[in-house]
């Protein structure tokens, strides 16, 4: 215990596993591969690690030094830089709120898909038979059934966003499962945090190792590898590579939901965050780059197995088409045996020509099927690992890591809810077990709706909507708040003060010019794009086609995107002008005659 | 009487060969992937395989129409291939009449995997063409298996919360105890010590000289 009674970490090493547990999270084994694939494999590092330079490892040690100086929760300590900017704190608490109800949906699935991993033959490998027994069901014969699994059996989505039907119960009694974790983990406050970070922030390390080992002697491993690995450096000249690697640095560090904050405000005073910066900041990258490895070894297997299969497919429809003998082709040798028999029995081929040009194998087309987020983490990966020899255990190892991953992320989320909440006396009269207690039952109770038939559609828009661009804002005001309303001579003196030397030169440039800039420039780009995009649109099921269709959001989808953003933006301003009321009143109260002021005497 | 002989045959032989035409009338056809069933263990196609299927299908044809006398020679192939692969026809017992397709496919269904383990091979690796197998109805268990994993760990979760709210009420119970004991032992000195008395307290910071930096 502190001398003002605030609880802390049990030792520095808790306080660096709980930010590394915290930035380490599912965006890095899902958002960076795709964008590393996107922008041309090992070229992408050059943008990504400057813009990490740049930005994000100025404004992850800015927050870290806010929250260990002023040992307050984000409202409190942003009220004590300036009263007016209480708001900046509301809003990354509403963010962090909205953030916790959708993401501990993703828990509830892994946990679906680990619990349904118990299986002598895993669920996703194989279509239910129709009624018939003729036969798979329609819906799994046009999509594969890994889709199938996960659209039909996981959420039983609906076609649009529009129609509703019940909550999925298998779905509710995993978010329920999820929030009860979640509980257990933040009962005590950091004394039970600090203990659980331990495991969180190691053991996915252990995963992804033994998945590197795994993947990279998978056959055809090497050929994803090789595809990532090769850079393109002309996509160095696209301005998207760039603004693609600074918002995902801002959002892989966890910038602006105030969970830093809130962890570092649970330091000693003197704790040496500087280096604990860097290190959390450098490891985050690291484990983004070791997590797109293994994610490319396995889409090589996978690009590659589909390929053969392709070429197998192939081969029978000619081996049975032509009568030939069964060992008359080979599998290297389809393409040519194609070309002779196209010369040799032209009309007989052209019976078969549709179906030969519709199956073309490409294996440039497999790896080129780039995927990101939930597609890639529950259907491409679970793809993959049906086919591998044992495949329970490593599903179980898979989905035991992305749960991990998530947990660590939530664990920061919900401390950035609870912490500033708690500064208030009106809040701290409870118990601190009740208060988290009504917090979780609260987010669950909301988090149901995204068990829903249409439950999917409105996870997508909380994931595109309620934290990227509200975050972007709010860091942004925070930059300049710090450099500009609070000084940075007098930040550069808190820092001194706590660490015992001051902060570089380059990283007071980097807060008062390059990141601010950089922000500006961010969030005009989101501007422009949302309004040349036009109205936003998502992805919906159709059960027939057994694929994704591109539909536009109804009006009222967009309203509650609208609703989102503007919700935790207009705390800024509308905090700041409550303040300044306040501010008018109270010293209109000051000078009513009739107060003798003691001070005058 | 030689003469008579021989023209029965090549009647039989020609009867045969006009009976099974390839895609026409009551035809099926078969195809064997011996190979890729079984591998290094695949068995050559020669007549004596051709034999065994005859004689399986008429098994298959007598075990439908409940004793109905087919024989090998009442299953004719035809057109067989390198891919092995041939049409065959049906004809019923101690005549030419062909047997209806519909009648072969219930025959052929009924006995599908007898037919199959003549062969040591699948539904997949001997195929006719137009008969689909009928398949396997699935094992659904009285509870899912995911439910029992489900139940296991949320009642380890129910117990860690439990008792990580039940352990400090305890504690504290504990301690009142203790306690109690020792202000009856203590009660001659009636002071009570510094450690006691700094956890009631409430820390007043203004003493503190903690501050490196004092504002002039």
């Amino acid at each position: 215990m502190e001398k003002d009674g605030r609880p802390n970490w049990d030792s520095p090493m808790q306080f660096v596993l709980a930010c590394v547990s915290y930035a380490v999270g599912l965006g890095n084994v899902w958002r960076f591969p795709y964008l590393c694939q996107l922008h041309g494999g090992g070229g992408f590092l050059i943008p990504y690690l400057i813009m990490l330079l740049l930005e994000g490892l100025p404004l992850f040690y800015m927050e870290l030094a806010i929250g260990q100086k002023m040992r307050l929760g984000s409202i409190r300590a942003w009220t004590s830089i300036s009263p007016y900017l209480g708001g900046l704190g509301l809003a990354s608490l509403v963010t962090s709120m909205y953030l916790c109800l959708y993401y501990n949906v993703i828990i509830a699935w892994s946990f679906w898909y680990l619990f349904h991993s118990f299986q002598s033959v895993l669920p996703w490998s194989v279509c239910p038979i129709n009624s018939n027994r003729t036969g798979p069901t329609e819906e799994c014969d046009v999509a594969t059934p890994t889709q199938y699994f996960f659209y039909r059996e996981t959420l039983n989505i609906s076609p649009s966003i529009e129609e509703n039907g019940g909550i999925h119960t298998g779905q509710a009694l995993c978010l329920v499962l999820a929030w009860a974790i979640t509980y257990l983990f933040i009962v005590r406050g950091v004394k039970s945090t600090g203990k659980v970070v331990y495991f969180t922030a190691t053991f996915p390390y252990l995963v992804l190792f033994i998945y590197l080992i795994r993947g990279v002697t998978l056959h055809g491993a090497i050929n994803g590898l090789k595809y990532m690995f090769t850079p393109k450096m002309a996509e160095l000249a696209n301005p998207r590579a760039w603004i693609n690697a600074a918002t995902q640095i801002f959002f892989s560090l966890g910038l602006g939901f105030g969970s830093l904050i809130a962890f570092a405000s649970y330091n000693q005073y003197n704790n040496n965050f500087q280096n604990q910066a860097i290190v959390v900041s450098l490891i985050n990258s690291g484990t983004s780059i070791f997590a797109s490895i293994v994610t490319f070894a396995i889409y090589g297997f996978k690009a590659t197995l589909n390929y053969e299969n392709c070429l197998d497919r192939m081969r029978i429809l000619l081996l049975n088409t032509f009568d030939l003998a069964e060992d008359a082709i080979s599998m290297d040798s389809v393409l040519e045996w194609t070309e002779k028999l196209n010369t040799t029995y032209p009309e007989q081929f052209a019976q078969i020509a549709d179906k030969v040009r519709e199956g073309e194998c490409n294996l440039e087309k497999e790896l080129d099927t780039a995927v990101e987020g939930t597609g890639l983490a529950f259907i491409v990966y679970s793809e993959a690992i049906k086919n591998m020899p044992l495949p329970q255990l490593w599903s179980v190892l898979y989905f035991f890591m992305l749960l991990l991953l998530g947990m660590g992320s939530m664990l920061g989320n919900v401390t950035a809810i609870i912490t500033p909440l708690r500064d208030f006396k009106i809040m701290s009269r409870m118990s601190n077990e009740l208060f988290s207690g009504l917090v979780c039952v609260f987010c669950l109770l909301l988090g149901l709706g995204f068990t829903t038939t249409s439950g999917n559609y409105w996870f997508t828009i909380f994931n595109d909507y309620a934290a990227s661009f509200s975050l972007l804002f709010i860091v942004l005001i925070e930059v300049v708040a710090v450099s500009y309303i609070y000084g940075i001579k007098r930040f550069e003196k808190d820092i001194e003060d706590m660490l015992g030397h001051r902060p570089n030169w380059y990283l007071k440039i980097m807060w008062a010019v390059t990141s601010p800039l950089l922000l500006i420039g961010l969030f005009i780009f989101f501007i422009i794009n949302y309004i040349q995009g036009g109205a936003p649109t998502y992805q919906a099921w159709n059960k027939e086609l057994g694929a994704s269709v591109v539909t536009e959001y109804p009006v009222f989808g967009q309203v509650f995107i609208a609703l989102l953003l503007v919700s935790s933006i207009s705390c800024v301003p509308l905090t700041a002008l409550y303040a300044f009321c306040r501010k008018r009143k109270d010293r209109a109260y000051e000078n009513r005659p009739s107060v003798v002021s003691t001070v005058s005497l | 009487m030689l003469e008579k002989i021989l023209l029965l045959l090549s009647l039989s032989f020609s009867v045969a060969e006009e009976l099974c035409k390839p895609g026409v009338g009551e035809a099926y056809k078969v195809r064997f992937s011996i190979k890729t069933a079984l591998g290094d263990q695949a068995y050559p196609w020669n007549k004596n395989e051709m034999f065994l299927f005859r004689a399986a299908l008429a098994f298959a044809m007598r075990d439908y129409t409940n004793g109905e006398e087919f024989g090998v020679s009442d299953v004719h192939p035809c057109n067989e291939t390198p891919r092995v692969s041939f049409w065959f026809v049906v004809t019923r017992p101690n005549n030419t009449e062909l047997v209806d397709k519909g009648t072969v496919e219930m025959a052929i269904k009924k006995s599908r995997n007898r037919i199959n383990g003549a062969f040591l091979l699948t539904d997949q690796t001997l195929e006719f063409d137009g008969i689909y197998p009928t398949l396997a109805a699935p094992v659904s268990p009285d509870t899912p298996p995911w439910l029992i994993v489900f139940g296991v760990v949320m009642g380890a979760v129910s117990v860690g919360i439990i008792a990580l709210l039940v352990y400090p009420l305890v504690q504290r119970k504990l301690k009142k105890n203790m306690d109690a004991d020792d202000e009856d032992s203590d009660e001659e000195t009636g002071v009570k010590t510094a450690e006691n008395g700094a956890n009631d307290g409430i820390y007043n910071s203004t003493f503190s000289d903690d501050e490196r930096f004092t504002q002039m």
